[in-house]
């Protein structure tokens, strides 16, 4: 009897674990991998040193051409802008951002890629800034 | 053997059950004899040179042992000659507020110690206590003795302290305006017009300047002499006035005594030091009241905290506090 159930436990346990590891698997940064396949930036900030808002207005995102275009206030000092992306549910960004970044360098606008929640798709956005033009 | 631990478990269960019923009988507790005290600090955030310690100190014992007949409070420095120790017991009526009683004559200051002699019999007091942090005990540690006596000839202490007081200054409302005086110096804690200006050159940091340019957002702006002429629009710069200062915009943070508003928050000596200016502009334009801006002299001598607590678009001026640290 205590054999059938150690044995039944047992099974239990691998029969679970086996399961969990291959419904929910993980990326190396310990995000899900879903079935997700959308790849989309769907909002677009970004933030000066005093973490108030440098836009002149609303992004403008191009989800075909894959580029972002904003314009940012007259003297903002683009060494130091703090970035931040709204995805689809379950993509990720790659490069991740961590802090300041410096947008300064226009003639060379950054890239950021997005990867789907399943992580098949991966689609590099273009930030395209520019400054507010003194009249 | 499963009797005897069945038997074991019910008797801890009984013995838990009874303590934890046990009614304790309420006795009116019995007066301590004797000359009490107790004190509390009722100043928060850093301690600045200028501003005030405040303390409550309450002293009684009971009504048939005597009465007492002085306070006093020794500090390990000296307070500002402002210094002093309540002649007033204060209790708190119905409606919150504070009724003073007089309960001595008004303190006398004699070096270091602060001393209140009672007029009144009275057998309970609580006096309040405002050092005035000087000069000489900026970057020190300083505590305080406070101490009373009574009638029957027993005398009663209480230590307090030690407490860090802050290196930074600070100076209030300063008024710096478009036309006349635009230039502030934090080696000064002063504000120029261009005249002065060009006699102080070297203690320039910034020029504050207001300008509604059609098509941008300019306005109220504090920028470094050597900043580009982009943000410097219309300014003939007074003779040797050149330092480039670095300037961090802030939003929300009201340091509670530069803007003396409702949030409890307070810029400490720590968060100057912390500061990191590494790749930080010149130049702050498009301020409003009730931002600020973190700053660094060109030479590094000194960081500062400048806040806006108002701004005046008609007069084009804006009114500033400052705190400034010595790094040096």
């Amino acid at each position: 009897m205590k054999r059938y159930f150690i044995t039944f436990i047992v099974i239990t346990l691998v029969t679970f674990s086996w399961v969990r590891c291959t419904d929910f698997p993980v990326d190396e940064d310990g995000l899900l991998i879903t079935t997700r396949g959308q790849c989309y930036v769907s909002n677009f900030e970004l933030l000066g040193a005093d973490f108030q808002t440098v836009r002149t207005k609303a992004a403008v995102i191009d989800t075909t051409a894959q580029t972002i275009n904003v314009e940012v206030f007259f003297g903002t000092d683009l060494k130091n802008v703090y970035p931040q992306f709204s995805l689809v549910t379950d993509a990720k960004l790659d490069p991740k951002i961590v802090g300041k970044v410096d947008f300064s360098d226009i003639a060379n606008p950054k890239v950021y890629t997005v990867v789907s929640g399943n992580r098949m798709v991966k689609k590099p956005y273009t930030v395209y800034v520019t400054v507010q033009a003194k009249p | 053997m499963q009797l005897k631990h069945y038997s074991l478990a019910l008797l801890t269960i009984l013995v838990v059950f009874f303590t934890a019923c046990q009614e304790e009988e309420y006795a009116l507790p019995t007066l301590e004899g004797g000359l009490h005290n107790d004190c509390i600090k009722r100043t928060l955030g850093p301690n600045v040179v200028g501003l005030n310690l405040e303390f409550a100190y309450a002293m009684a014992l009971p009504k048939a042992e005597g009465k007492i007949i002085s306070a006093q409070v020794e500090a390990s420095i000296a307070g500002a000659p402002a210094t002093y120790l309540e002649n007033r017991s204060f209790s708190t009526n119905g409606s919150g507020v504070d009724v003073p009683v007089t309960v001595g004559s008004p303190s006398v200051n004699s070096g270091t110690k602060t001393e209140v002699v009672f007029t009144k019999d009275t057998c309970a007091a609580t006096l309040r206590y405002f050092y005035i942090i000087p000069e000489e005990a900026r970057g020190k540690t300083v505590k305080f003795t406070f101490s009373a006596k009574a009638s029957n000839g027993q005398t009663v202490s209480y230590e307090m302290g030690p407490y860090s007081i802050a290196k930074m200054d600070m100076k209030l409302d300063l008024v710096v305006s478009d036309n006349n005086n635009s230039y502030i110096s934090i080696a000064d804690m002063a504000v120029y017009n261009a005249a002065t200006a060009a006699t102080n050159a070297a203690n320039i940091d910034l020029v504050y300047l207001y300008r509604v340019i059609t098509g941008i957002s300019f306005t109220h702006a504090l920028v470094s002499p050597a900043s580009s002429p982009d943000y410097l629009p219309g300014i003939t710069l007074p003779s040797g006035v050149n330092k480039s200062a670095k300037i961090w915009k802030v939003w929300a943070l009201r340091d509670q005594h530069l803007a003396r508003l409702q949030y409890g928050i307070f810029i400490d000596d720590l968060d100057f030091q912390e500061l990191d200016f590494t790749g930080a502009p010149n130049y702050a334009i498009n301020l409003r009241a009730e931002a600020g801006i973190w700053v660094e002299t060109a030479d590094g001598k000194y960081r500062a905290y400048i806040y806006i607590n108002k701004i005046d678009n008609t007069k084009k001026e804006m009114t500033i506090s400052i705190k400034r640290y010595p790094m040096q």
